[in-house]
């Protein structure tokens, strides 16, 4: 692991868990799909935290008490790894390097990254596709299987990006899904279409009617780290996944 | 001697616009790192976009919470805009985290600048998915004839 990202352990870590990212990204897919399944699963507790100078000097309090803005949730099947803050551009790569090389040690069985694709029509989508990509072509005719939509061409930018390109070369299996949503605004209809996936792949069974039910409120709520993701977003070059790619082959 | 390499017009450019990019970056936090909230008038801030096409300037807000027949858009001078919405319930600062101090929201409020010239009189406004979209025309003032 690298010196500049520790992730320390708080309680034992199951092995041949799924590993699940819910990272800030377009229309906050991630993390707000992760905030529910966190409220929805009464077993998932605090297993790990990420310690990095490479973010900014900030804590999140819960009552009163301080924790780490990038944490592992985790129960017998799933590790959760969850970020309460947008995550510097220039600290992804090693944050995400560090995290999956932790999973590798913990024998996760598959990592599998939840967030969006941005579409410009989005208020006027009723039902919200979700597209997937993987890391070997075995996950790709799984997901096939399972009727999910495969994103074939283009570019992929942000911690999803990341976790596809490492897990091909260390040969471990992953994949990313990716629901169609706002590109700059908190989306929770998204994140619940990307959950029903989830259940789909993985057998993770979360009710996503009360999700749906707070949508509003987690719209207000979700503002301000929309507003620094979309920052973080643009030094990415997050726009990038509009471009039409030209391959050499 | 050391030798000057000559830079090329290319590498000028690019400096240009990794100076501009670096000043933006600098004005951005200066200036547009605030906080989302105002606990004097009681308003959020909402997030907003805008989208620039060849004929027209889409402005979109998104407004939870909103009762859509509260939602005012009105221009400011010919290149801003200021919507205001009114909350369907008043929601306590506690609801949203903020416990050192009092007071609940009651409005969304934001102004918005216009990059391009627009006209102003021709806006058009829908709501949906509580999203408002806001289309401007825009003007094109100069008309460079192509020889």
């Amino acid at each position: 692991m690298s010196e500049e990202v520790k992730i320390i352990e708080k309680k034992e870590i199951p092995s041949g868990a799924v590993m699940i990212f819910g990272f800030p990204d377009v229309g906050l897919v991630g993390v707000i799909a992760a905030s529910h399944l966190i409220s929805e699963l009464n077993d998932l507790e605090e297993v790990a935290y990420m310690e990095s100078k490479l973010l900014p000097p900030l804590i999140v309090l819960h009552e009163g008490l301080p924790h780490s803005p990038i944490r592992i949730f985790g129960n017998r099947e799933i590790l959760l790894a969850v970020s309460e803050t947008a995550i510097p551009a220039d600290a992804l790569y090693a944050i995400m390097y560090a995290l999956i090389d932790w999973g590798k040690k913990k024998n996760v069985k598959m990592m599998i990254s939840l967030s969006g694709i941005p579409v410009q029509n989005r208020q006027d989508i009723e039902e919200l596709k979700v597209f997937a990509a993987a890391s070997s072509p075995e996950i790709l005719k799984m997901l096939q299987d399972k009727g999910i939509e495969i994103l074939r061409e283009g570019y992929m930018v942000g911690p999803q990006a990341i976790m596809l390109q490492k897990c091909a070369q260390l040969g471990l299996p992953a994949l990313t899904l990716l629901a169609q949503c706002f590109l700059n605004y908190p989306d929770p209809e998204a994140a619940a279409e990307i959950l029903k996936q989830l259940t789909n792949i993985a057998g993770i069974k979360v009710d996503v009617s009360k999700l749906l039910e707070k949508g509003e409120e987690i719209r207000l709520r979700a503002r301000d780290i929309m507003r620094r993701t979309q920052q973080e977003l643009t030094k990415m070059k997050k726009t990038q996944e509009y471009d039409i790619p030209l391959y050499v082959s | 001697m050391s030798e000057r390499r000559r830079r090329s017009i290319f590498d000028i450019i690019d400096e240009y616009f990794e100076s501009l990019e670096e000043w933006a970056e600098r004005f951005t936090e200066r200036f547009m790192d605030r906080p989302s909230w105002n606990q004097r008038t009681c308003t959020i801030e909402p997030l907003r976009d805008i989208m620039v096409t060849p004929t027209e300037v889409i402005v979109t807000v998104d407004l939870p919470y909103t009762e859509e027949s509260t939602i005012k858009v009105k221009p400011i001078d010919n290149r801003t805009i200021e919507v205001s919405a009114k909350m369907r319930r008043k929601i306590h600062f506690d609801e949203l985290g903020i416990t050192h101090c009092k007071g609940e929201f009651e409005k969304l409020h934001c102004q918005t600048r216009i990059p391009v010239p627009v006209y102003m009189d021709k806006m058009e406004v829908r709501f949906k998915k509580g999203i408002l979209e806001v289309h401007l025309p825009r003007k094109h003032e100069y008309h460079i004839p192509i020889e």
